[in-house]
């Protein structure tokens, strides 16, 4: 599923909790819990404060909370993070801003 | 730190949608429009349009300038300017503003309260 099914755009505060299928984009404010099933995507500008579980994550935002992805996690260069991540494949690119623990969930050689 | 650059795409009728897949347990409030295709639970308070679409479900108290509802909506709704009632539409709760359209085959229940301005005297 790609379609874009939720936008809070920049005028608008979510507090609460967000649920459902489909991608989210972040423009403006979301407060509380999050799970999805695809993608959440906090453009920058946007500010998400919640614990988020779901496939992917881009932020470019700013970001308070731990993520559970149960595919990628992608920081932007413009963004904010600051929460535990867990997900398979996390990336932080050059810029960014973070402050936390990563769990790559990595299978350790035997003998560490 | 440096000033937060803001690098926002403009978006032409900037709004916010709830997608049909979505549901949102919680308050939303803002001051763009609000189009609502998904399911919303707790409170609404915005300062601009809100449209509930035919697959909209709402079980929320609204506050808003404009509604106009083609799905359903179990809740109070106070408007400062216009609520519309869409034919297909299912409203149970009172609804008050200075202008309240209800097309024909919708269906309401609940209070209207124009605020009509009843003699002199208050």
């Amino acid at each position: 599923m790609a379609a874009t099914s939720g936008i809070i755009g920049r005028g608008t505060v979510v507090r609460g909790n967000l649920s459902g299928s489909g991608d989210v984009v972040v423009e403006g404010r979301l407060e509380g819990t999050v799970a999805l099933e695809d993608r959440l995507t906090v453009e920058s500008g946007g500010k998400v404060i919640a614990d988020v579980q779901l496939e992917n994550l881009i932020v470019h935002g700013e970001m308070g909370g731990d993520v559970v992805a149960a595919e990628r996690v992608v920081i932007s260069s413009t963004a904010k993070v600051v929460g535990d991540i867990k997900a398979p494949r996390v990336v932080i690119e050059d810029g960014a801003r973070f402050s936390g623990s990563i769990e790559m969930d990595v299978k350790l050689p035997e003998g560490i | 730190m440096a000033a937060m650059e803001k690098v926002s795409t403009p978006r032409s009728g900037a709004h916010t949608v709830i997608g049909s897949s979505i549901v949102i347990d919680g308050e939303i409030s803002g001051d763009e429009d609000l189009v609502i295709q998904g399911t919303v639970k707790g409170k609404i308070d915005l300062k601009e349009s809100l449209y509930v679409e035919s697959s909209g479900v709402i079980e929320a108290d609204i506050e808003t300038a404009n509604v106009e509802v083609s799905g359903q909506v179990t809740g109070n709704i106070a408007a400062s300017d216009k609520v519309e009632l869409k034919a297909d539409c299912k409203v149970v709760g009172d609804i008050r503003a200075p202008r309240i359209l209800i097309a024909d085959g919708a269906v309401f229940k609940g209070n209207v309260d124009m605020d009509v301005k009843e003699a002199k005297g208050k």
